[in-house]
């Protein structure tokens, strides 16, 4: 039964695909992206199948909140939510070569990424955050002042790769744990004079139980990972999309997606 | 076969802090474990209690918590991180080594302390009298009649408690200590690689197959006084 339904849904994309192929080919060659989009009906939007971006829930239904976020723009937009699943290698080249109208999948905005893209406006952020003993609270109140300090992240994390991007944290006397854990626990003993974990997990853990004399040092502004849409380089598509993300924010409907996946810091943290 | 050998060179960057753990840990815990059987057979009540209680708390506790015990303890319950001990100059991966160490040195020495409790109990109670009617000292009696026969003894069961402490050193991983496994998580959180978590496999049979060797070398070479 699975196999059959499997097998249908692969039909069924491969006849979308062929579908959406032969209609580009029939649309007159127009500057508008929006026109073309609203011009289709739909929007196809480039995904891969991660927790809790998009994934199939246990009744086989995509869910996840960038599923949710872009049926609801979409809606806004008065178009239908196509997901296409992408390789994501090759994500640069479905979007140019109009496979794809979007990519939306937790995607990472960087430097590199937008000499192919254009990015609409952040909406999420992966977090880092500076944690020390409370005790420490004069000693180390900004970045600078843990310029010589021990301090310590999970080996490979994003937290390490922002301790090492940081000018002032960089130069400091850095040692990898082996999960953030640990870290905490190393913290605990005053191993090191500060950690850098991940927001939620620091929101989490600091203040409870024994480490309650903890604190997060919340001045401290480390290299975040941004996560935005991503539209073809020059659509008028990302000043449409960003227009409707302000209006999610202003009447508390992302707010609400946040929530439901659990991602109210990450979300928050976006608009700070 | 590039990522091969880069790979190799990273593990075995890892594997000689494993090495340096392995040898040092035998460098102090076999001395210290002949103190320990020493003075466990002590006819001093008070100590031999106390030696012997110790050695009970140390067999038999997990090696993984005092590794944590050494290593976060004296943070937690006396306020002075180990990290920030004065002999170690701010450099936290050494503290973290011979922390790591003087865990590793404890727990063998009171294992190998038993082996070596065992191997001087053995010896028949006639020849102690023997050497004494021939006229030996008591240090000439341990040294010329008795060691070499306690070595003989306690080879085989030695051998396996240092095979035991290759495999052994994987556990200072846990706190933070980068040794060789720590260098595969790394590769494999960093680049994604799997397999080298796997090849250290081989690192530790190549070791282990060496030591074997020079174990068979060592009973050949006592089997001459084995009658």
């Amino acid at each position: 039964m699975k196999k059959l339904f499997a097998l249908l849904l692969s039909l069924i994309m491969m006849l979308s695909l062929c579908a959406c192929g032969s209609e580009t080919s029939a649309e007159t060659e127009t500057d508008s992206d929006y026109d073309y989009i609203t011009g289709n009906g739909y929007l196809v939007i480039g995904i891969t199948e991660y927790q809790p971006m998009n994934y199939y829930d246990e009744n086989g239904v995509l869910t996840g909140f960038d599923t949710e976020f872009a049926q609801e723009v979409c809606s806004r937009l008065g178009v239908e939510a196509q997901f296409q699943i992408i390789d994501w290698d090759m994500k640069e080249t479905e979007l140019m070569s109009r496979n794809i109208d979007c990519i939306w999948n937790g995607l990472t905005v960087t430097e590199e990424r937008r000499e192919n893209m254009d990015f609409t406006t952040s909406y999420l952020t992966n977090r880092q955050c500076v944690v020390i003993n409370s005790a420490n609270a004069d000693t180390y109140t900004d970045a600078a002042s843990l310029a010589s300090a021990m301090i310590s992240a999970e080996s490979g994390s994003a937290g390490e790769t922002a301790v090492l991007a940081d000018a002032s944290l960089s130069t400091a006397n850095y040692t990898p744990s082996s999960s953030q854990a640990d870290a905490l626990l190393a913290l605990k003993a005053g191993n090191y004079d500060a950690i850098v974990i991940d927001y939620t997990m620091a929101t989490a853990s600091v203040g409870n139980g024994d480490y309650a004399d903890m604190m997060i040092l919340e001045d401290i502004a480390l290299a975040n990972e941004e996560y935005a849409i991503g539209f073809r380089l020059g659509s008028d598509m990302t000043a449409r999309v960003n227009e409707i993300i302000e209006e999610m924010i202003a009447d508390g409907t992302l707010a609400a997606l946040a929530e439901k996946y659990d991602m109210t810091d990450l979300y928050e943290a976006t608009l700070n | 076969m590039n990522e091969f050998i880069n790979v190799t060179l990273q593990l075995a960057e890892g594997f000689k802090t494993t090495l340096g753990l392995f040898f040092l840990t035998l460098l102090f815990s076999i001395p210290l474990g002949l103190l320990v059987a020493v003075c466990a057979r002590s006819h001093f009540t008070p100590l031999r209690i106390l030696i012997r209680g110790f050695v009970y708390i140390i067999r038999g506790t997990p090696l993984l918590l005092q590794l944590m015990i050494v290593v976060y303890l004296p943070g937690i319950a006396f306020q002075y991180p180990i990290t920030k001990w004065p002999i170690f100059g701010g450099d936290v991966a050494m503290a973290y080594f011979y922390g790591a160490l003087v865990a590793f040195v404890i727990n063998y020495a009171c294992y190998f302390s038993e082996i070596f409790r065992g191997g001087i109990e053995n010896i028949p109670k006639g020849q102690y009298e023997a050497a004494e009617v021939l006229g030996m000292t008591k240090s000439q009696i341990f040294f010329k009649v008795i060691l070499l026969q306690v070595i003989r003894n306690i080879l085989a069961p030695m051998s396996n408690e240092i095979i035991t402490l290759v495999k052994d050193t994987a556990l200072a991983r846990t706190v933070s200590v980068m040794e060789m496994l720590f260098f595969a998580e790394e590769i494999l959180t960093n680049q994604y690689i799997v397999w080298p978590l796997f090849y250290t496999g081989v690192f530790y049979l190549v070791f282990s197959a060496f030591l074997t060797f020079l174990f068979n070398l060592a009973e050949k070479k006592l089997s001459k006084y084995w009658n």
